[in-house]
């Protein structure tokens, strides 16, 4: 009984924060922001609710599957936000009317 | 009277004809040249004058009137041919038997004899690999054949721009500050191409052998998990996608570049032709291959469905990866 | 369970549409992208795990990147920004 009410929780957790990032990705103008959103949420949400799963299933060999996936999720999301934030920045022209620059080199396009 | 109308018929089918009366200062034409041999007259020219000038009155035409009319009837031609095919289309669907009936045509005894003996016979656990590779392996021969055709084909289409192939390799090099490349003009994103992404190298290093041991995985496990040739196949072309991102085309090139991709996937699908291709002509299915299935639920067993999914495993990798490449760059 | 299985039927038809609607064609891209993840979801519940491997591998992996690739040498993608601008 404890086990199913901590899995609900979890699960249901996982999805308002689920919830939470598609109203912010159309909620947001800037792409910028919208990654944010969704990658910070997508990778907590996911994690939450493959967690609530394990929790529900019991240590097996599908709960180790779903560790895995846990795993993986969280190695090749960020790299995917990031990869997308990156070329957002290289070729998006009037970015500086969004949000402001700190050059830290002076050859900006090498450095990025 | 009679004569009369004889002579008005006459008249008529001589006007048909072209033999009616002319007039006394007509100009012929001039008469051609004599057919001498090997002094055949090329006829094309004049008709293809002729081409040009219908084609400019009838741009002319289209310019003054025509798009206008078109422009408007085109849509709604185009929304009345969608809902007539929308139409035809729900009225098969109401001609269709009922799904899962007993007495559907598709419910015959080829169905009940691959349930029954495909296993046995087989020696597949998998039993749509076991129908695919081993009684309808001709069809995926087929299959595998026709996605080499198409990389060949695009192969052919885009490699054509291989003559620039210095020009590009000059930005792997040296980046934005190529020379030759900025005199080119044409505004390029040339950084799109320049391989640095730390974070990327990194979990590139961590991911692509996990997903080549699960492509593998997927292709020798193909008779008896789900999965087989094709499925394994795409998942390796990922990580070699994923390795070219990562690691630039370069790095793919020390062990995946041309030759070898006409070599394992001709090789590949020469090794198929020989194995199942005898069915072409003796017309029987597959099944006395000569190999023993073995015990179902092994790895090494099911006679020759274990080598046939690694050929088309091999063939689909080295094609979707190619396609890639000469999508991105123009050169495997 | 045939809930789910007619919130994807009808989120389905609803991509295949938005395909064709579509004005940019990245937009349809992406959008024929989330159609054959939906499809490859959809195979898993009909219980053929393997076609659901290969849409997923192919339909939303491969296919796209084929797709962006050919919108990048065609040119559509500079295009479409410099239009927005």
């Amino acid at each position: 009984m404890f086990r199913i009410i901590f899995a609900s929780f979890l699960i249901f957790s996982g999805l308002f924060i689920l919830g939470v990032a598609t109203l912010g990705i159309f909620r947001f103008e800037a792409m910028l922001n919208r990654v944010h959103v969704a990658a910070k949420c997508d990778t907590l949400g996911a994690l939450l609710v493959l967690s609530g799963l394990v929790v529900l299933s019991g240590l097996n060999v599908f709960s180790l599957k779903i560790l895995l996936v846990i795993a993986f999720l969280w190695l090749t999301n960020p790299v995917a936000t990031h990869l997308t934030a990156r070329a957002e920045v290289r070729t998006n022209k009037n970015l500086d009317e969004i949000c402001d620059f700190i050059n830290l080199d002076e050859n900006e396009g090498e450095k990025i | 009277m009679r004569e009369d109308i004889k002579d008005l018929l006459n008249k008529f089918f001589n006007w048909i004809i072209g033999n009616g009366p002319r007039p006394e200062n007509e100009i012929l034409p001039p008469e051609p040249p004599p057919d001498l041999p090997f002094t055949r007259r090329n006829s094309g020219r004049k008709s293809r004058f002729h081409e040009a000038s219908i084609n400019e009155r009838y741009n002319e035409w289209v310019e003054l009137h025509g798009l206008h009319i078109f422009s408007s009837l085109y849509t709604w031609m185009s929304v009345l041919t969608c809902l007539v095919i929308i139409l035809l289309l729900l009225i098969t669907v109401t001609e269709l038997p009922p799904f899962g009936d007993e007495h559907n045509p598709a419910n015959n005894e080829v169905v009940l004899r691959y349930i029954k003996t495909g296993a046995r016979e087989t020696g597949a656990k998998n039993i749509v690999a076991g129908m695919i590779l081993d009684y309808r392996a001709f069809d995926t021969f087929g299959e595998s054949a026709v996605l080499f055709t198409a990389a060949v084909s695009v192969l052919m289409l885009l490699g054509a721009s291989r003559r620039n192939r210095t020009c590009e390799k000059n930005i792997f090099k040296f980046g934005i500050t190529s020379k030759s490349f900025l005199q080119r003009g044409p505004p390029l994103r040339v950084h799109i191409y320049r391989q640095d992404d730390m974070i990327l190298r990194g979990i590139a290093s961590i991911s692509i052998p996990t997903i080549l041991v699960m492509g593998c995985a997927i292709i020798i496990n193909g008779h008896l998990t789900p999965g087989g040739g094709f499925s394994g196949g795409a998942v390796l072309s990922t990580a070699l996608i994923l390795a070219a991102n990562a690691y630039g085309f370069d790095h793919v090139h020390y062990f995946f570049n041309e030759r070898t991709f006409i070599f394992s996937s001709s090789g590949s699908l020469i090794i198929y032709a020989l194995a199942k291709g005898y069915s072409f002509f003796t017309g029987a299915n597959h099944i006395p291959s000569g190999i023993p299935t073995g015990t179902i639920g092994n790895i090494l067993s099911g006679g020759l469905i274990l080598p046939l999914n690694i050929c088309v495993g091999i063939v689909v990798a080295g094609t979707l990866y190619s396609f890639y490449a000469l999508f991105s760059e123009g050169d495997i | 369970m045939p809930v789910i299985e007619w919130l994807l039927l009808i989120f389905l038809i609803v991509c295949a549409f938005a395909v064709s609607v579509a004005k940019n064609l990245l937009n349809s891209v992406i959008i024929f992208m989330s159609y054959s993840l939906i499809m490859a979801v959809i195979w898993i519940l009909l219980q053929a795990p393997d076609l659901a491997i290969t849409e997923a591998a192919v339909g939303a992996g491969v296919t796209s990147i084929l797709f962006f690739l050919a919108l990048r040498r065609v040119g559509q993608l500079e295009h479409k920004k410099e239009d927005e601008k």
